[in-house]
């Protein structure tokens, strides 16, 4: 099933994108789904035994949408953007799952079942990603210019000169000087223009898909503001589709059609943005919601903090990993996980009690009195 | 009027490098009086854990004064130095790297306990260890007290960091970046634990982040200071700095900030700065160091003189000269036009 693609030069294409941008990530989207991931489980060798990272993750994207994975360190977030690029380390594997994906051809096939050699030409050239600290991504004795002449030669590419000028191309696109980047050495460039680059050298070879983790993570506030804008651009004039992990919510609301939230290897709610912001249907993410105090505004806004810690992934509790910590919980959380179930409007949630969850901070409160669970 | 408990006078500190001297920290001063909250807020290289550094009194400033209860800690005697020592504590940013990992944490709150003969046995010492554990939230206390560090979390033990800070009941803690390793959903409480202190002992906190969001949490009561390439630039309550900012680097911080709401941060109104890039240290822009950067400089003001930090009223100081002018004429301080000279190319916007 195709979605028609559209008449790129008979729309003007300011109109073009704000139709398009009204309906993305929303239920009224008919954007075709381009990568599906199916039953993921994804697990590191520890001295302990394997530690499950991902657990059972379903998530499914559509084409020309941004997707953001939000979670707190140890939520599998990363993990998961590594695994679709088949980029873990030696110590981890993925134990079961799928990952469908839909090429810029229509072709569909299954990520983790192909050979090496047939991925390598996935790579870079359907699916890209940037790496969270980019200036340790970047090869410190190459120049701008060789790192991304040498990843399209990789690829196949053997023109110099037309890398080149797609080089320059990219570099202005992300609002570098493409006279003092092109012939620098990474060392000679601050953290966010070498993540600049970085986004330039995920978009070399047009890929369809790109994985961004932690964009924004470790940069100044203003240099955040200037990568936020330019992949917002960037979206706009090259229609990727896009997944990023941040631990941030407001670079979800910022950037995001759909939001994620992960909490101990689980997805427990997708969701559209607003939605997700808005009627947050699991505990979790209203709880991440309280705890991120608004700037704007000249009144206090008290906040209440989510109690005990993020679970040790060796020793995940029994029933919804969130109970210890929920204040909904009631018997059946701790025997049942419970499964991620559409709640209206695409919007998706794994809780048993999604219909009693408000933004209320009330509730909250009668909980601080929970014992810290020492791992 | 009492006496501030501590006291920043014109503090400069220069660093020698490779690239030539730096100045790190500009002629910053303030005042801290019993029970303050500040917040020093500014970007990589402001110079704030500088200016930390040097209250704490583990870098001694190139010119300038601390001030602790109206004496120089740089003058002190060796019991006036010790007393200052044991008044004023650090927290560091790193839970990691700071808490010593083949010490139990037990034993790293009785050492000091124990140490200034603030209790006369172990046995009053793991007492006393136990009430500074239920301080800082860790409960139930045999959960901690024989554990060692590695056997917590990030955000447990930035906790023990605070409890550890407490065990010589300090006038004046000071936090370095103290929350910004910990995990959204633990920040909170722990900023909840420190306001606890504050509100319940009086301490004071002179408090480094980069966050604003966090400034507004923390320091709500307090007192702002911001912070650009090693110069104070704007300092005041609160609720007023954040609401209504008056130097234009402040402003175009509160409205680079992504908001965690989606209607509202993609309709906030951004503040189009004309440069990216922050001056390097080894070759500062002459005037205003912000010059090269703010959409409303004057050329041949902004880019020759320096701008004092103006007292302005209601506690409000800002060193920019179109905002004083603004509102020695009445205006408000943010009615400023911009100068239309962009200057720097931005290349396909």
């Amino acid at each position: 099933m195709t979605a028609p693609t559209p008449q790129k030069d008979q729309v003007a294409p300011d109109a073009r994108i704000d139709d398009r941008a009204a309906i993305r990530g929303t239920a009224a989207s008919t954007a075709p789904t381009i990568l599906s991931i199916e039953d993921l489980w994804v697990e590191y060798k520890t001295p302990f035994g394997w530690m499950q990272a991902v657990r059972g993750v379903n998530l499914d994207v559509r084409q020309g949408e941004a997707v953001a994975l939000i979670g707190e360190s140890g939520s599998g977030k990363s993990t998961m953007g590594f695994a679709l690029l088949r980029m873990l380390v030696r110590s981890a594997r993925i134990a079961k799952g799928k990952a469908m994906y839909r090429d810029s051809k229509g072709q569909t096939y299954d990520l983790f079942s192909m050979d090496n050699k047939a991925f390598r030409k996935i790579r870079w050239e359907e699916c890209a990603m940037t790496f969270q600290a980019a200036q340790n991504s970047l090869n410190p004795v190459m120049r701008v210019k060789d790192t991304f002449w040498e990843t399209a030669k990789a690829h196949g590419r053997r023109n110099r000169k037309e890398v080149e000028e797609r080089t320059l191309e990219l570099l202005r696109m992300v609002q570098l000087d493409p006279k003092r980047v092109f012939d620098a050495y990474p060392h000679e460039l601050s953290g966010g223009m070498r993540q600049r680059v970085s986004i330039a050298l995920s978009l070399l070879l047009e890929p369809q898909l790109i994985i961004l983790d932690e964009p924004t993570t470790a940069l100044d506030i203003l240099t955040q503001r200037a990568i936020i804008d330019v992949i917002r651009n960037l979206r706009d004039q090259l229609d990727f589709t896009m997944i990023f992990i941040s631990h941030d919510l407001s670079l979800a609301a910022e950037l995001a059609d759909r939001v994620a939230t992960m909490y101990a290897g689980e997805i427990v709610e997708y969701g559209p943005v607003r939605d997700t912001f808005y009627s947050p249907k699991h505990p979790y993410t209203v709880g991440l919601l309280n705890a991120v105090p608004p700037i704007v505004g000249e009144e206090f806004t008290p906040l209440t903090a989510i109690p005990g810690s993020t679970p040790n992934l060796l020793k995940v509790p029994s029933g919804c990993p969130f109970h210890p910590r929920c204040p909904y919980h009631t018997e059946i959380c701790l025997r049942e996980d419970p499964p991620l179930i559409d709640v209206g409007g695409t919007h998706l949630a794994a809780c048993h009690h999604h219909d009693k969850v408000t933004k209320d901070q009330d509730i909250w409160e009668r909980m601080e009195d929970v014992a810290e669970v020492v791992g | 009027m009492t006496e501030p408990v501590m006291s920043l006078k014109n503090l400069v500190r220069e660093f020698d490098t490779r690239g030539g001297l730096i100045t790190a920290v500009d002629n910053v001063s303030f005042d801290l009086n019993q029970g303050d909250i500040l917040c020093l807020v500014g970007e990589s290289g402001s110079g704030k854990t500088t200016v930390a550094r040097m209250a704490a009194g583990l870098l001694k400033p190139t010119r300038g004064q601390v001030l602790y209860e109206g004496k120089d800690i740089n003058e002190m005697s060796k019991d006036e130095f010790s007393r200052y020592r044991k008044s004023v504590q650090i927290i560091h940013q790193d839970p990691y790297a700071s808490l010593n990992p083949i010490h139990t944490i037990g034993d790293m709150l009785r050492a000091p306990l124990l140490k200034h003969k603030i209790v006369k046995n172990r046995r009053e010492a793991t007492k006393r260890a136990a009430e500074l554990l239920e301080l800082v939230d860790c409960r139930p206390v045999e959960n901690f007290i024989d554990k060692y560090p590695h056997q917590l979390s990030g955000g447990q033990r930035q906790r023990i960091s605070v409890a550890r800070a407490m065990t010589l009941n300090p006038r004046v803690i000071i936090a370095d970046e103290a929350v910004s390793m910990v995990d959204v959903s633990i920040r909170v409480s722990l900023l909840n634990t420190m306001l606890k202190l504050r509100n319940e002992l009086g301490v004071t906190f002179l408090f480094i982040t980069h966050d604003l969001a966090v400034v507004k949490y923390f320091a709500w009561e307090g007192n702002v200071g911001v912070m650009y390439v090693g110069k104070l630039i704007e300092h005041g309550r609160t609720p007023q700095l954040i609401g209504r900012s008056l130097h234009p680097y402040t402003r175009a911080l509160a409205a680079a900030i992504p908001e965690a709401d989606p209607d509202l941060t993609r309709s906030k109104e951004k503040l189009q700065l004309r440069s990216l890039d922050i001056p390097n240290l080894n070759n500062l822009p002459s005037g205003c160091v912000f010059h090269p950067r703010c959409p409303y400089w004057e050329k041949g003001l902004c880019d020759t003189v320096v701008p004092p930090l103006v007292d302005v009223g209601n506690g409000r100081e800002v060193a920019c000269h179109p905002v004083v002018r603004s509102i020695q004429n009445g205006g408000t301080g943010r009615d400023l036009e911009p100068t239309g000279d962009m200057g720097v190319d931005r290349a396909a916007d």
